[in-house]
């Protein structure tokens, strides 16, 4: 029997079960990089803070894989939770995804705590296995790399059989698609070479390909569920742009890739390529407003969880801002020149992840709390609103405080330490003494802080949402499944 | 041949390029709004903010040295720019047109008995 208001596992599917629990290590990880940033953030202001015992490039690295392992577990998580009700199938292999998520989370255990405490290894191959790989961003020692594509491999195995044995609509043949991208790309960041234009080169196939393509198409593929659920979408819509979303992304995405390479040793012929294409990344950002505001004027925005539907909103301002405005002001090679490697790029960086990936991730937060409370009401009026709309109005001005400090920074080192000083070693520190990056650190530091209160107060609100309520909430999906199912049980041709 | 901002126009071909996406996106709201309303007055302030994207292109294009090859992303982002959101209205119109068999009006959907997520 349904529980309503209660923490209720039984309230859950077996897939949902597993979902929570990549969510919960997801919300721990985002803590951790939120920490991590701050301790980060304070050694550029103290640089003695901690020096000697957890360096700089410590924390900054703790900071991004956190980062990035957090959104990963919550896509994972993203997907568990959807697929049975998209498949219309319990999940196959449930024990082996069980196992799969122990063994990703012990693993992610042990690499943390070899970042922390042994740090450093002799750089030979034992240290290339067993410490740090030494490739930033994506620093998890080889064992680490091969447990993980294991991992991905086995809830590959999931996803298809799951879809295979129940229904394989639009959005299961586009997940199952993007994630054999998923762990095939990442093998493109696990081999050696000592020329380090090749090594850059094929790095940029993970951090650039997994971002900008199979994260993307992902994220777009949990969106579609995340509209039919909370604003009753029809499938038919959500299906047709998804696979526009595909072909966009793809379209200019992938060659997009160019504006990693216009430095690092690569041919001259990536300056147009990369730049060309980059340049034309935001269009389909800018022409889906006229989609946005389409179905908003033909639709009323009624939801059953709002805090769900605000968190998918932020989602599209954000990745609008992040990715769009942020990332075309320095993408041509004309600016980047003097911009990359500059405090630029974690301006982009810092509001393009939150925009696109953690705003939507935070959605299935809510949509799993709701879930394990019963399916409790969780629209207009309930008791605590005002801690999930703190939570999204502090997290939100504090990525976009850090964002636009940040900001001042790298245009500051790109003005004094590139254009004056031609990128000399001298010129490097003047940029980062002068009076205006140390302040734009300051409030960098500030906005980081005002991240930290938002961040604690959605853990508080997720755990306290709903509890109490008796009201369930009111299914605004509009399918008529049953009536559906005909037409939808074709095979995606995604 | 690339060649590379001058100093002093940093702020410009920041700002410039800013205000591309930004005029980008308020011609496509204005058009979309428009349109959606029946309003071809907004549609024509669309295409008056277009005409501002018009401006921030070829001042980014002249900030930023953007000739020879570079003149092709000139024209493909005033044609995409001008383009896409039209585009996008047709498909919108199109997927939006004839609801699949047994899928009803979504506002009738709260009648649907809840089910579990």
């Amino acid at each position: 029997m349904t529980r309503v208001g209660v923490l209720d596992s039984s309230n859950l599917t077996g897939g949902q079960r597993l979902a929570v629990k990549y969510f919960t290590v997801a919300l721990i990880l985002f803590g951790a990089q939120i920490l991590f940033g701050l301790l980060a953030g304070l050694q550029y202001l103290k640089p003695d803070f901690l020096y000697g015992v957890l360096d700089f490039n410590v924390n900054r690295m703790v900071h991004i894989n956190a980062m990035v392992v957090w959104m990963l577990y919550g896509f994972l998580g993203s997907v568990y939770w959807l697929m049975e009700d998209e498949a219309r199938h319990p999940v196959v292999g449930l024990k082996l995804g069980e196992i799969a998520f122990w063994v990703l989370t012990l693993a992610v255990a042990v690499v943390v705590l070899v970042y922390l405490f042994v740090q450093y290894g002799p750089g030979d191959i034992k240290t290339i296995w067993f410490i740090n790989e030494g490739r930033e961003y994506i620093e998890a020692p080889r064992w680490a790399d091969i447990g993980i594509v294991v991992v991905v491999l086995v809830f590959y195995f999931n996803v298809l059989a799951t879809f295979m044995k129940g229904r394989f609509t639009g959005i299961g043949g586009v997940i199952a698609l993007d994630l054999l991208a998923l762990a095939g790309l990442y093998l493109a960041g696990m081999f050696f070479t000592p020329n380090i234009s090749v090594d850059q080169y094929w790095w940029w196939w993970v951090i650039h390909l997994w971002v900008e393509a199979t994260w993307e198409v992902l994220v777009g593929a949990i969106m579609a569920w995340g509209l039919m659920k909370t604003l009753g979408v029809s499938r038919r819509i959500v299906q047709t742009w998804l696979y526009i979303e595909v072909a966009l992304m793809f379209g200019s995405g992938i060659l997009g890739l160019g504006h990693h390479y216009f430095w690092i040793g690569t041919p001259d012929y990536w300056f147009e390529i990369g730049g060309f294409f980059s340049a034309l990344e935001p269009i389909p950002l800018v022409a889906m407003v006229v989609h946005s505001l389409y179905d908003a004027g033909k639709h009323e925005l009624k939801s059953s969880n709002h805090p769900a539907l605000a968190w998918l909103i932020a989602h599209a301002f954000g990745n609008f801002l992040g990715a769009g405005v942020w990332g075309f002001m320095h993408t041509l090679p004309q600016i980047n020149l003097y911009t990359h490697g500059t405090q630029w790029t974690p301006s982009h960086g810092h509001l393009a992840f939150f925009g696109a990936y953690a705003t939507i991730n935070i959605a299935f937060f809510y949509l799993a709390a709701q879930q394990w409370r019963g399916n409790v009401y969780m629209s207009a009026g309930i008791a605590g609103a005002w801690r999930w709309k703190w939570a999204l109005a502090l997290l939100s001005i504090g990525v976009l405080g850090m964002t636009m400090s940040l900001l001042i920074a790298g245009y500051e080192q790109s003005f004094i330490e590139r254009a004056i000083e031609g990128s000399t070693w001298a010129g490097y520190f003047k940029a980062q003494t002068h009076p205006w990056f140390m302040q734009a650190m300051w409030w960098r530091q500030i906005f980081g802080w005002v991240t930290a209160a938002g961040y604690l107060l959605l853990v508080w609100d997720l755990l306290a949402i709903g509890a109490g309520e008796t009201r369930t909430a009111t299914q605004v999906g509009h399918e008529s499944e049953q009536a559906q199912a005909g037409a939808q049980a074709a095979p995606a041709a995604a | 041949m690339l060649q590379p901002v001058e100093l002093h126009d940093f702020f410009i071909t920041f700002f410039s390029a800013a205000m591309v996406i930004l005029f980008g996106a308020l011609y496509a709201m204005l058009f979309a709004w428009g349109r959606l309303h029946g309003r071809p007055k907004l549609v024509w302030w669309g295409y008056a903010a277009y005409a501002v994207l018009v401006v921030s292109v070829l001042t980014l294009a002249d900030a930023t040295h953007l000739t020879g090859f570079w003149t092709w992303l000139v024209v493909a982002m005033l044609v995409g720019y001008l383009v896409a959101p039209h585009a996008i209205w047709h498909l919108c119109e199109g997927t939006h047109a004839e609801p699949a068999q047994g899928e009803g009006d979504p506002r009738s959907a709260k009648a649907v008995p809840p089910r579990r997520a």
